[in-house]
């Protein structure tokens, strides 16, 4: 992206989020879902479904699981709405589409929406995921917990970590999941509102004998989340706080996790990451507040060093030291770093195709300071928030710098 | 996903290990590519085909699933991670098979890492009844223990032989056994059948003789046991063994499966012999592998009393007149229909007729077949080094061997009944396996097989000096499956839950 792209009236802005609380669903059909996030998310500018140009939506693999016609039509039908909609895999992935549509000036108001119903199919669901995953390692006996458990193993070789320190990263591991239980506590809509302890954390993997357990992986879940997007200057007649897409990036990797060339981290992560900040044109550590897609608590771990906030091989102890007495934030060298202040996916839920959403709507509250009783307090004013989320296990990586007006 | 187009893609790849390298930069892949990543379009038309089915990998890193997804459910826990093979240059993920992880076991994960394995054909997962069986080699069992490392390599033949014979073999059963009093049998891992043992013997064959896979022109397999009532085994060795040449993936081989109960296999060695020895015809050599994971009905209902004999296991033969080890000096086989054990279309256990299967069946005809080809070839019990009989049970064998005057230096050496159980087609082959890995050269050794319904071949074989050198490059004897230090014992419980399958 060009420098100063976004002075020409169509830098893309977020003006409303909302979404519904993740967790089991069962009772309500998907479309049902989706309606009540964008309900949330309108309601608060006052806007209609006419006022829509488009809509961009993603769900991973709900025609899958829930054996679905096409979702653009039933959408259709439901919203009675006939405007262009397109339906991708994840919500960054959709929202990067209407990013890229409002900043070409095609579109001024669009809808991003995102959702997922996976625990109707609970029974079958590690299947379909592992499939789409990685589908070699599926047919070699893969499961969706093994590749981050691999993903340890090849870490703990890597850095050669042993004894004492081993534990200890251990520890860490625990304390991401007790921090995120923490941090959902506070949210509404979180999938799970409940505090545990890293002994907890460290029974469960006893009892599952493997390196990684229960609490260390974030759950399956149903949930919808929608966001609004508008131009510069729509959004700015229809909010006070517009939040600005300051910049993006995204990258692919390889399908069969076995074949990268490293196994310690997600690539894309990092790839996306330099594009996202040399677009958005701040530097790494403007960041205040981050959102990571914590599938385990080994991905919270190894996307802080992706991202470039802790060195290789170094992310563990920063989160061990900043656990032993917890403040909200990780403390890496002299900053700090509010990160999945929202409870992340381990505490707040994955519906995967909506997880994105939730993402996006976490550092949307926390910069326009909505956030109430989640409402980070930095030193500095709140300005710069940013989202990873990953698709597949790292075989797509997102990231979105998100900007409130202060700039 | 199980659609058989996408499964026959996942098997050609998955089943031998095949990739590319590119000869450009080394780079290589577990794919079939046309290009290499690196070097672009200039690498068109520069990449060859590799595959990695017979060598040595390293497990990098593992965990233990036990909680595995829904089609593995039937493996219970096993170890996965991810294989290196040469140096790190492609890596794969795989499972250890042949292993069983009890409930509550712990798993010391390092002490695995770092190990070397090979890659072992199975079965992947499980499917419903009516689908397509699929299999893979992204299975692997460490290289130093039950299963060891062998290399293959191609050995120019180097004498020609006037009659054709046998130029190599393999036995292969599995590291499971079952003890019951003094018999021991073999039980086939949940992720084992009557496929993957003939894969498995009719590899360790190729090991053995040295023989060029492209040069296999003919493929039988005898079985009475194979999962498909409609669909050959014989077709899954030439594709996972590329045996006779291959052209745009289809191999140049004429492959058939045999069914004679337990003389399926014996009965074509004679066709295979005469294949090779006729002339103009190109076919060098044949492979005739009798396998079967024996059938059996649960002890407490019609047709159990098999379940106490039954075994598992493949037994591969190749045919040919170069660097014979053991030349064919005669046949003779006989026939009767005589319904003694039969299994009915759609059943799942054979029934056999009780106090009918000894005299009337088993005695008549291996006695016809003895005598005639004695008579043939003018021999007396004394002129036979070996003999060598279908072993349903350990008294069968024996008193007819005896019968026939034969001592027990001349028959014990080859009665392997109760180390492996009855091995249906593969019973008598492995029986003259045993006795081939311990001839001199210039023995002579008599085999009489038997097959319900009902028949018998017998086939006189004289060993050559070439035997003794051949015997380096079998490391998976049978005496070594049948005394190995890796053995694992199951009670019968386990048994019928590993034989049932996936």
């Amino acid at each position: 992206m060009l420098k100063g792209a976004h002075d020409m009236g169509n830098r893309p802005a977020i003006v409303a989020a909302g979404r519904t609380k993740f967790g089991e669903h069962y009772e309500k059909e998907p479309e049902r879902l989706i309606e009540e996030a964008w309900i949330k998310a309108s309601g608060d500018v006052g806007l209609e479904r006419k006022d829509l140009e488009a809509c961009y939506l993603s769900d991973y693999f709900l025609p899958i699981t829930n054996k679905l016609g096409l979702e653009e039509g039933f959408l259709s039908e439901l919203t009675e709405l006939h405007v262009p909609m397109d339906v991708v895999r994840s919500f960054s992935s959709a929202f990067s589409n209407a990013c890229n549509a409002i900043q070409a000036g095609r579109y001024s108001l669009v809808l991003v929406g995102g959702i997922e119903k996976m625990t109707d199919r609970w029974d079958k669901i590690r299947d379909d995921l592992m499939l789409l995953e990685d589908p070699w390692s599926y047919y070699a006996g893969g499961t969706p917990e093994a590749n981050h458990e691999l993903m340890l193993r090849a870490y703990i070789k890597r850095y050669g970590i042993t004894g004492e320190n081993l534990e200890r990263l251990y520890i860490a591991l625990a304390q991401v999941s007790v921090k995120n239980h923490l941090n959902a506590l506070k949210n509404e809509y979180a999938q799970f509102q409940r505090k545990i302890t890293v002994e907890q954390v460290l029974e469960a993997r006893k009892s599952a004998r493997r390196p990684l357990g229960l609490y260390d992986f974030a759950p399956i879940s149903d949930g919808a989340t929608a966001v609004v997007l508008a131009n510069e200057d729509i959004a700015k007649k229809l909010t006070d706080k517009p939040i600005y897409v300051l910049g993006s990036g995204s990258a692919t990797d390889y399908l069969t996790y076995p074949a990268r060339e490293d196994l310690t981290g997600f690539l894309v992560s990092r790839l996306a990451m330099e594009k996202a900040l040399k677009s958005a044109g701040i530097s790494l550590w403007d960041i205040q507040v981050l959102e990571l897609y914590d599938q385990s608590t080994v991905m919270e771990m190894v996307s802080l060093e992706d991202l470039g906030f802790c060195e290789r091989g170094t992310a563990w102890k920063t989160i061990f030291e900043s656990c032993q007495d917890y403040k909200g934030y990780y403390k890496i060298g002299e900053n700090k770093l509010f990160v999945n202040m929202n409870g992340g996916l381990k505490a707040d839920g994955n519906p995967l195709g909506a997880t994105g959403g939730a993402q996006i709507y976490e550092v949307f509250k926390q910069l326009r300071g909505e956030a109430g009783e989640r409402q980070v307090k930095d030193d500095r004013p709140l300005k710069y928030g940013c989202v990873l989320e990953l698709e597949g296990f790292g075989t797509k990586g997102y990231v979105h710098i998100l900007g409130g007006d202060a700039r | 996903m199980s659609s058989e187009p996408i499964e026959r893609r996942v098997s050609y790849l998955g089943d031998r290990l095949r990739g590319r390298r590119c000869q450009i930069c080394g780079k290589e892949y577990f794919e079939l590519r046309d290009y290499c990543g690196n070097c672009g379009r200039k690498s068109f038309g520069k990449m060859e085909d590799i595959d990695f089915f017979y060598e040595k990998g390293k497990l990098e890193i593992c965990t233990l699933v036990n909680e595995p997804t829904n089609k593995f459910t039937k493996l219970g826990s096993y170890i996965y991670g991810i294989i290196s093979f040469h140096n790190g240059r492609i890596r794969v993920p795989g499972r250890l098979t042949d292993k069983i992880i009890r409930n509550g076991e712990a798993v010391d994960l390092s002490s695995l890492e770092g190990r070397e394995v090979v890659p072992r054909f199975r079965r992947r997962y499980s499917v419903e009844k009516s689908e397509i069986i699929p299999t893979i080699s992204l299975a692997f069992t460490f290289a130093d223990e039950y299963y060891p490392y062998q290399e293959y390599q191609i050995v120019k033949p180097s004498k020609e032989y006037d009659a054709p014979g046998i130029v190599g073999y393999g036995v292969y059963t599995s590291k499971f056994r079952i003890k019951e009093g003094s018999l021991e049998r073999s039980v086939p891992f949940i992720d084992e059948d009557s496929i993957t043992a003939a894969v498995e013997a009719g590899k360790l064959a190729l090991i053995h003789s040295g023989v060029d896979n492209s040069l296999v022109g003919k493929v039988y397999v005898g079985s009475e046991s194979n999962p498909y009532a409609v669909k050959p085994i014989a077709s899954k060795v030439a594709q996972v063994l590329k045996l006779g040449e291959e052209d745009e993936d289809i191999q140049g081989v004429d492959a058939v499966d045999t069914e004679f109960a337990c003389k399926a296999a014996t009965s074509m060695f004679k066709d295979a012999a005469s294949l090779v020895s006729y002339p103009k015809m190109g076919v060098q050599y044949a492979m005739v592998i009798g396998t079967d994971n024996s059938q059996a009905a649960p002890r407490d209902s019609p047709g159990g009393e098999l379940d106490f004999f039954v075994g598992f296991g493949g037994c591969a033969y190749i045919f040919g007149k170069r660097d014979v080890i053991a030349e064919l000096e005669g046949w003779y086989s006989c026939t009767s229909d005589t319904p003694d054990f039969w299994r009915r279309d759609g059943e799942p256990y054979p029934m056999h007729g009780g106090r009918f299967t000894g005299d009337p069946a088993y005695f008549k005809h291996i006695r016809k077949a003895a005598k005639k080809l004695m008579e043939r070839l003018s021999l007396q019990p004394s002129d036979i080094n070996y003999f060598v009989a279908h072993q349903p049970n350990v008294q069968f064998p024996v008193r007819i061997a005896r019968e026939l005057g034969f001592k027990e230096e001349q028959y014990l050496p080859s009665l392997q009944v109760a180390k492996f159980g009855n091995t249906y087609s593969g019973s008598s082959p492995v029986g003259l396996a045993a006795v081939l890995d311990i001839a001199k050269p210039n023995e002579r050794i008599l085999i009489v097989s038997y097959g319900s319904g009902a028949g018998s071949d017998a086939y006189s074989f004289i060993t050559t000096g070439q035997i003794a050198e051949k015997r380096q490059r079998q490391k998976m004897t049978v005496r070594y499956q049948a005394e190995n230090p890796f053995l694992e014992y199951v009670d019968y419980t386990t048994y019928r839950r590993l034989k049932l399958g996936m």
